[in-house]
């Protein structure tokens, strides 16, 4: 307030490296208006989109605002990649989750981090007649699903050797071939 | 220093563009086509906020905005409202929105619930209209007078522009080809043109939707992003430059360049009309 008439009316923005502020009359709060490249907030304290940081330290330690960490699997088209503070990722693509889309979302299977799309992440496509609980999601590693008795490959697909009725939902049943009878 | 009334700023009679950057909505006076750069201010601060669309509604003279940051739809009259926030639940990303000044509604886009969603303006009486067929939906544009929605979808497998009536019905797809990361989108009724700026292709184009006589207007643009239309002008904001690009689409050439002060990206772009464009109304029409 300058109307005051004393030295002390006047006070320092309490913003970084000289940018200015202002008042809202309302809530005599102050609010910086020019922050620092890449940064924004009321005192500067936060990340332009797309970047991630702590620029204040105000959590702790000062981490300078740096672009979303998202192994690759981010769209620089998107908005909103990662959240401003933690970095955690939020618009994962190509089927990847996790904080750092380092994983394969849940009913996929792959390696995140593979250099090409197309060897990322892929559905693991569980048979709901072989698997538990007709479960969708599989070994995020191998891609196996969990398959019901004598049930077999990856995908949970086909009755092991000797055995028939995938469709029970129960499992495969022994064939039960008499020995003799049968062509092997 | 400290400046009177730092979250509110009215804005001066006249037309004007509206424009997101870094927590703020800010605008730049236009005088006839130019813009009055040195006039620029800062409409609204939203120090917290990440905004991506914005939208003018020339009879309430209210600016509304999308924000990511705790996903919403507020707005704020121009002439010096408090943001009020119209849509807070069952939201993920909006991105685009458009104003029926007629119908009195509000049109917008959400990547994540990938879906386009229409409410009365004061966030009542909310309605999803597409739901399918959606993956990065972006740009959204009303035609009030007429009756058609326009969008953009900038998927990278299958880019599209389409258009339906306001209900969601009579939906088609009026491009496909040729496509790649359709951001901006616009529509000038006057001349019935609908424009859009692809930062994928690099080019601003433009087509009469009903008659789909597409053309190239410009190319080497670099990376638009929000767009608003203005009589023979049409404006982008562009990620690269961090500015505000105006084009003449008749003479196909960049008539003119506003760089803020900050440098950061710029987002969504609107025109505010000193008054809604006259003799247009469904009345009108039929």
């Amino acid at each position: 307030d300058a109307t005051g008439g004393t030295s002390k009316d006047c006070q320092s923005c309490p913003c970084p490296s000289g940018a200015t502020c202002a008042v809202v009359p309302k809530t005599r709060e102050v609010v910086c208006t020019n922050c620092p490249a890449g940064t924004t907030g009321k005192r500067c304290e936060l990340c332009d989109d797309g970047f991630f940081g702590d620029p204040l330290g105000q959590e702790g330690p000062v981490r300078a605002c740096r672009a979303c960490k998202c192994s690759d699997n981010i769209d620089p088209n998107a908005v909103g990649n990662c959240n401003r503070e933690t970095g955690e990722c939020l618009k994962c693509i190509y089927n990847t989750a996790g904080f750092f889309c380092d994983r394969c979302q849940d009913g996929f299977y792959g390696n995140a981090l593979a250099t090409n799309p197309s060897d990322k992440c892929k559905p693991c496509a569980c048979s709901a007649f072989g698997t538990v609980n007709q479960q969708t999601s599989c070994s995020q590693v191998t891609g196996q699903c969990q398959c019901l008795p004598n049930v077999a490959e990856r995908d949970c697909s086909v009755c092991e050797p000797g055995f028939y009725n995938l469709h029970s939902g129960n499992g495969c049943e022994r064939c039960n071939c008499n020995p003799i009878g049968s062509t092997n | 220093g400290p400046t009177p009334r730092p979250d509110v700023h009215p804005l001066p009679p006249g037309t004007h563009l509206l424009y997101a950057q870094s927590g703020r909505i800010e605008h730049v006076p236009l005088e006839g086509y130019d813009m009055k750069k040195e006039e620029a201010k800062a409409l609204l601060h939203l120090p917290e906020k990440v905004v991506i669309g914005v939208a003018y509604d020339c009879v309430e003279k209210m600016v509304y905005w999308t924000e990511i940051t705790t996903p919403s739809i507020s707005r704020a009259n121009i002439q010096g409202g408090e943001p009020t926030p119209v849509i807070r639940s069952d939201i993920d990303s909006p991105e685009g929105i458009t104003i029926d000044y007629l119908g009195r509604t509000m049109f917008w886009t959400d990547s994540m619930k990938d879906r386009i969603e229409v409410a009365s303006l004061d966030g009542t009486q909310r309605k999803v209209i597409i739901d399918t067929d959606l993956v990065n939906p972006r740009a959204i544009i009303a035609d009030p007078p007429n009756g058609y929605l326009y969008w953009a979808d900038w998927n990278r497998d299958a880019p599209k522009i389409e258009t339906s009536y306001m209900d969601g019905s009579n939906r088609r797809v009026l491009v496909k080809d040729d496509l790649g990361l359709p951001n901006g989108l616009t529509y000038d009724p006057q001349s019935a043109q609908l424009c859009w700026a692809d930062a994928g292709t690099h080019k601003l184009e433009c087509m009469n939707p009903g008659r789909g006589d597409r053309r190239q207007v410009l190319d080497g643009v670099q990376y638009p992003f929000g767009m608003a239309t203005f009589g023979k002008n049409v404006y982008y904001t562009d990620w690269k430059r961090d500015a505000v690009v105006a084009v003449d689409r008749y003479a196909g050439k960049e008539s003119d360049e506003f760089q803020p002060q900050k440098r950061t990206k710029l987002y969504g772009l609107a025109a505010a009309y000193s008054q809604c464009l006259q003799g247009q109304n469904y009345c009108a029409v039929n």
